[in-house]
């Protein structure tokens, strides 16, 4: 669609208008080099420059708990139920936008996840761009998650005194009508947004010693790795790599009755593979037993099996998983290493 | 006719007692569901007539031996409540010492009117059928644990680690303040509780079952952190975990 300027001066007046209009979320510090998605009112509130937030955007779409049925017993009722609010997520980086993505394809999938996409519906999107790396964590790159690929309805580029901002879509539009502080960018702002990628295409290089295309097939052939064992030995099975993922999407379903024994709820919570009991079945057979295994799966679930279904990569490169670790296990050496040992 | 309940304190500080006794409104909800029998903390009145026992407090003497015993046997369900029961707790750092050398610490000149024997969990002396865990016990779990034993089905607390429910919660994580943190090495359950009002986890719910030995010592190694200072620390409610192997099996 069409592109558009906010001044830098206009920031906080903005972010205070979409506060007029919803609730608004953003990155804002949370200490120790961690920031984490929250509500706020003014721009300065907000971590223009920050690192990926603990949690995902995610919680937003899925949140960790949330509940699906309410039951009577004694009425036979069963009431499906969906709890959203309508927001605005400011501040997404380009790597949560396609977190975003894979959860969609996900949920639209058969059987279509009816409270996933009635609180999608609900949430407005305007993502911000990373004109540098993050840290030394992320590998957005190598899954061509750097720059923009759609996913939102505004999307943010930070210039010199400026941001210029791509408008997405007609709720993008709204936001435009509603706020009245974005002008027309003029050319010399278009060049300067190409500079910025221009430089980006210089910073920004294969995080790992595998191209893009080839990452599929490194995972074709990786059931049997060593690889696998060293992870066996570092792993604690915290659960911290999968819980902080933007596009992991297992839940666990729990019915919880009140103390009236008659009232209840069904809910559904994130879960997690790393875990002791997470491929535990009746009977206490447990399918992936070692912790070795269980860090195939993940890695397997990020870079072959969603490719085999929705032809996508499920990494989006954000590097959380890597700076979320008890063991330091590291996405970037772990590629590598497998890599390595298929070099050989 | 309602079951009828009786609470039990053994070695303890009776701060799990208190822990129901300030439940407010979930404990008249409860009292709707059960008969309180016997609770010293807040009634005079006690019965030796009861369904289900809710033992607080762990088993330090011959004499707790034989009324553990005696309790077991006239209960249908035996509750161990908070750390002291579930897993030794606090008291459990006793074991560290020589027995007689810690009873002379303790009591001086009057150390032979003590006799004492090494601190167990419930468990370990008789057949427990549920835990409700952390010192002092998280209220949302005596809830659960009451609608599982009042319905007459099993109650597990989750077999993962407590970073699991910290992730979920976004808190930034104690390493990262350059605090040790007990959470990768013990059981979940309590949303975690502390690590929410800025505290760490002592690890009071006791360790997972399957803790990484190797990856463990991974962790110390990279932040520095030397092991017997966090043995000790582990020990502070976990001391009790080596006499599991003697537990009785009924
Ligand atoms: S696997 Fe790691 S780097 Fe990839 S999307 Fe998940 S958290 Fe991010
Ligand atoms: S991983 Fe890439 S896209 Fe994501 S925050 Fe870091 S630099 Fe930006
Ligand atoms: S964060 Fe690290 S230690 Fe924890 S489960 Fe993941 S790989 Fe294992
Ligand atoms: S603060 Fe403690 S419980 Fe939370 S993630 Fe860190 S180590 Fe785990
Ligand atoms: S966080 Fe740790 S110490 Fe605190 S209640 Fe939970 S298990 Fe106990």
């Amino acid at each position: 669609m069409r592109y558009l300027l906010l001044k830098k001066e206009n920031f906080n007046d903005f972010i205070s208008a979409l506060a007029q209009i919803e609730k608004v979320v953003a990155p804002v510090a949370a200490g120790y080099k961690n920031f984490s998605f929250r509500e706020v009112k003014s721009g300065k509130e907000i971590s223009v420059k920050y690192i990926p937030t603990i949690l995902p955007p995610k919680k937003y779409f899925m949140p960790q708990k949330e509940k699906l049925i309410e039951f009577n017993k004694a009425e036979s009722l069963f009431d499906a139920v969906l709890e959203y609010e309508k927001m605005i997520i400011f501040g997404v980086h380009t790597c949560d936008l396609a977190g975003i993505q894979c959860l969609d394809m996900v949920f639209s999938d058969k059987p279509k996840d009816a409270n996933y996409l009635g609180r999608k519906n609900k949430l407005i999107i305007i993502g911000l761009e990373c004109n540098d790396y993050c840290d030394e964590y992320a590998s957005c790159k190598v899954v061509d998650n750097h720059i923009p690929n759609g996913g939102y309805d505004l999307f943010f580029t930070e210039l010199n005194d400026s941001f210029i901002v791509h408008v997405n879509t007609g709720l993008g539009e709204e936001i435009v009508e509603k706020t009245r502080l974005l002008v027309p960018a003029e050319q010399k702002h278009l060049n300067e947004l190409e500079d910025v990628r221009a430089r980006k295409r210089e910073i920004f290089k294969d995080e790992v010693n595998v191209k893009h295309a080839e990452l599929a097939g490194l995972f074709d052939k990786a059931f049997d790795s060593k690889v696998w064992d060293d992870l066996d030995k570092r792993c604690v099975a915290c659960g911290n790599c999968t819980n902080v993922c933007p596009t992991c999407y297992c839940f666990d379903i729990l019915d919880n009755i009140n103390l009236d024994f008659n009232t209840g709820d069904r809910t559904r919570g994130w879960d997690s593979c790393q875990t002791e009991p997470f491929a535990k079945v009746a009977g206490g057979e447990n399918f992936r037993k070692t912790r070795g295994a269980r860090q195939r799966h993940r890695y397997f679930r990020k870079f072959k099996y969603p490719v085999e279904r929705y032809s996508r990569y499920f990494c989006t490169g954000c590097g959380r998983c890597t700076r979320t670790c008890m063991a330091k296990i590291s996405l970037k050496e772990t590629i590598n290493a497998l890599a390595a040992e298929q070099k050989k | 006719m309602k079951p009828k309940v009786a609470f039990f304190d053994f070695t303890c500080c009776e701060g799990c007692q208190l822990q129901m006794a300030n439940f407010g409104e979930t404990l008249l909800e409860i009292l709707k569901l059960v008969d309180v029998v016997t609770f010293r903390e807040v009634m005079s009145e006690r019965s030796e007539d009861y369904d289900i026992a809710i033992i607080e407090g762990s088993i330090t003497t011959e004499h707790d031996v034989e009324r553990i015993k005696k309790i077991r046997e006239k209960a249908k369900v035996v509750i161990a409540y908070g750390s002291c029961a579930t897993i030794g707790g606090i008291n459990g750092m006793k074991n560290k010492f020589p027995l007689d050398e810690i009873k002379e610490y303790v009591y001086k000149d009057g150390a032979k009117y003590f006799p004492t024997i090494l601190t167990r969990p419930v468990h370990q002396v008789v057949k427990v059928d549920y835990f409700i865990n952390c010192c002092p016990v998280y209220p949302p779990e005596i809830v659960k644990v009451l609608k599982a034993a009042l319905q007459g089905i099993p109650y597990e607390a989750p077999d993962y680690a407590v970073c699991v429910e910290c992730k979920l919660n976004e808190n930034v994580c104690m390493y990262d303040k350059g605090i040790t943190c007990l959470g990768p090495v013990t059981k979940a359950g309590c949303n975690s509780w502390c690590i929410n009002n800025g505290n760490i986890c002592y690890g009071c719910r006791g360790m997972v079952s399957n803790p990484a030995k190797t990856g463990q010592m991974d962790i110390l190694e990279k932040y520095k952190i030397p092991l017997d200072w966090v043995v000790n620390k582990v020990d502070m409610y976990n001391k009790p975990r080596e006499l599991e192997e003697e537990k009785p099996k009924k």
